[in-house]
């Protein structure tokens, strides 16, 4: 079906073409219009650079606020697509609720309908090539500025000088078609009509991948006297529903809360078109009133649209708004969260991509699942639970007191809970090299990705470590027991010292915090041969012993190393300025030292 | 104590921000940073109190010190930053 859409489509186009000359003039109106939205919604994501999703992330504290946050944006966008793709974004990322995101899109399908009052009240009224010449003009100006901002605003002014530029088409053909072909007369009164030409809106809009682009379709060619106003009013219901479609592609790449939003969507737009085909007789008579109130003539049918696209879509949310938190228990009855499966990226996916702020926060969310899975397998690796490290007052005491080993394959599991997630965040990471992000942002994504990178190093260090840690621990083999003892200590330490960074508020946390850790691994790195040496010469020690010590010690300091420079990475304050002034502060291992020792010889 | 290395630290912040690759320190970020460091001292402490085992109690207070060391150095930093007043 798919692979006949293209043909079809571009033969009904070259047949149209070869009929009707105007027919090219609407179709090229159409393809402007559309080639507008997309600059437009360029500019946005350039100029935006996290200013929208800065907003967005503030917006959507309460319903209310989603919604006037729904309503707002599309207006300023005049993009309902575009606000629900952000939408579905911020959600797969987890940065707003589901509740917050179908705020927005109730409020998002109000937004959309002073597209239509645009388009009827100034559109058509005005003769706004004229406006769209110089915006093309000034815009490509901008658009070859070095500054993104004015590159931003640039794409966006070339926007919508072609949106503009695409309706006086549309509006042209319309006007020179019906000199020739009187669409009138396939007119359909009565419910088939209703029917056939909300399939044809329907239809319309997933072709064209724009309720705004059929809104104005249907503006211009009922301004054009070529579709009687009760099809029209049809026509605009049908778009309402084929808009829906944006959505669910969009979703296709999300997670299930996206997919939640999408269904949300469809839900609505088909529950709003419902009762706007069941009460077309009220609405009707309610269009009549308020346009009569509101001083539109009787005869003035675009505007008339605009009012009952308005009045049905208002409906829509008010009816729908009672039943919000019913809505939200529907769709996480019906598209359940996936079992947690630690193996699989959570927050990492191509919805999230579009995005500076997604990327980020949702690379650094899984950064963290990462580190989770890793500290799962350092632990057990080393025969320690969890719990009892991190609940513990005593590091030492509950190490040597973890003696059974935890049965279970650290390579199988360093396959699937480590690596996959590592090989993830790498894709992940490249792809948003490739996206043309702020050099802020950017240079965070390198960092938490070398951040995962160090990660899996001291994953890897604890399977070397593992063999010789549980021969030596499990049954008490003298001093060796105590050394191995002292090095799984020594990494539990550092392991209760990030939790406890991790647990702090952020406002309170300081990657400083891991100075005296980070001395105290090169010094225990440094005394650990000596210490081998000197219990050889004691005879405590044998050679063979000494040497597997001596290799493991290496893997041991190694992942204390990678585990504490990870930690200091991913902590590190997220103004610069701050991070700044820790870097600044942060001590290596002589001056910890030296700052130990000064105070000693004090004493 | 390593306040050569220090001092060198600072001027090296000092050539970066000239050339615009470091972003401008200003003392409310460095006061900042002083009430978190001040906030752990008073935490190690209490922690101290309440520890019996000289080995840990060892260890805790190394890292008072080293909380003082920074919170030394932070206030340093910041008479550094702050212009002068006229």
């Amino acid at each position: 079906m798919k692979k006949y859409s293209l043909p079809v489509a571009i033969g009904v186009l070259v047949i149209g073409f070869w009929f009707s000359p105007d027919f090219q003039q609407i179709a090229a109106g159409v393809a402007i219009f559309l080639f507008g939205m997309l600059m437009l919604e360029d500019g946005f994501k350039l100029f935006g650079g996290g200013f929208l999703e800065n907003i967005l992330e503030r917006a959507t504290s309460s319903v209310p606020r989603s919604l006037a946050f729904g309503i707002v944006s599309t207006t300023l966008m005049q993009s309902s697509s575009l606000v629900s793709v952000i939408t579905i974004s911020f959600l797969s990322a987890g940065l707003i609720s589901l509740l917050a995101g179908v705020g927005i899109i109730f409020g998002a399908n109000i937004g959309t309908t002073t597209g239509a009052w645009l388009i009827a009240g100034f559109g058509l009224k005005v003769k706004i090539s004229a406006y769209a010449m110089p915006m093309l003009a000034v815009s490509i100006i901008l658009v070859f500025q070095k500054s993104k901002y004015l590159r931003g605003a640039g794409f966006a002014l070339a926007g919508l000088g072609f949106l503009f530029l695409g309706i006086h088409h549309m509006k042209e053909g319309f006007e020179t078609f019906k000199d020739q072909f009187d669409l009138t007369r396939f007119a359909l009164t009565g419910l088939l009509g209703l029917v056939v030409y909300t399939a044809v809106g329907m239809t319309a809009t997933v072709v064209m991948q724009s309720s705004h682009a059929t809104m104005v379709l249907i503006i211009t060619a009922l301004a054009a006297g070529q579709i009687s106003y009760e099809n029209a009013l049809a026509l605009a219901i049908g778009a309402n529903i084929g808009t829906t479609i944006t959505a669910i592609i969009g979703s296709l790449t999300a997670n299930f809360q996206g997919k939640r939003l999408a269904l949300a969507h469809l839900i609505f737009n088909l529950f709003t078109a419902g009762v706007a085909l069941i009460f077309i007789s009220p609405l009707r008579d309610a269009v009549d009133w308020v346009s009569a109130n509101v001083g539109i003539s009787d005869t003035d049918f675009a505007l008339k649209l605009a009012v009952f696209h308005t009045i049905f879509n208002v409906l829509g949310v008010v009816l729908m708004l009672p039943t919000l938190r019913a809505l939200i228990r529907f769709l996480e009855r019906v598209i359940k969260e996936p079992a947690l499966d630690l193996s699989k990226p959570k927050y990492l996916s191509e919805a999230v991509d579009e995005f500076p702020q997604t990327i980020e926060i949702a690379l650094r969310k899984e950064v963290k699942h990462l580190y989770d899975n890793a500290v799962e397998l350092i632990t057990h690796g080393l025969n320690i639970h969890r719990h009892d490290l991190f609940s513990t007052k005593d590091v030492a005491k509950t190490v040597a007191e973890s003696r059974a080993q935890i049965e279970f394959d650290i390579d199988e599991k360093y396959e699937h809970r480590v690596k996959t997630l590592y090989t993830a965040i790498v894709e992940f990471s490249t792809r948003a090299g490739s996206k043309n992000l702020p050099h802020d942002v950017m240079d965070r994504v390198y960092i938490l990705r070398d951040v995962a990178g160090q990660i899996v190093r001291a994953v890897k260090a604890v399977k070397h470590l593992r063999r010789n840690t549980t021969i030596y621990t499990s049954t008490s083999k003298g001093a060796a027991s105590d050394l191995y003892n002292g090095l799984r200590t020594e990494i539990g330490r550092i392991l209760a010292e990030i939790q406890r960074l991790d647990l702090a508020e952020p406002e309170d946390r300081s990657q400083l915090w891991l100075d005296e850790e980070a001395a105290q691994v090169e010094s225990d790195s440094v005394n650990s041969t000596r210490v081998v040496e000197e219990l050889i010469r004691e005879g405590q020690m044998d050679a063979d012993a000494a040497t597997s010590f001596l290799n493991d010690s290496g893997y041991a300091y190694s992942a204390m190393r990678n585990l504490l420079g990870a930690a200091r990475a991913y902590y590190i304050q997220p103004d610069s300025a701050m991070a700044e002034v820790e870097r600044i502060l942060t001590l290596d291992e002589e001056e910890v030292e030296a700052v130990v020792s000064d105070v000693a010889v004090a004493k | 104590m390593g306040l050569e290395k220090y001092a060198n630290k600072i001027d090296e912040y000092f050539a970066r921000l000239e050339d615009g690759k470091a972003k401008k320190i200003k003392p409310s970020h460095v006061l900042k940073v002083i009430s978190k460091l001040k906030k752990k001292e008073q935490g190690l402490v209490q922690e101290i109190e309440v520890t019996e085992k000289d080995s840990k109690k060892d260890r805790l207070k190394r890292k008072v010190l080293i909380a003082r060391e920074h919170i030394k150095r932070a206030e340093f930093l910041l008479d550094k930053i702050t212009p002068p007043v006229k």
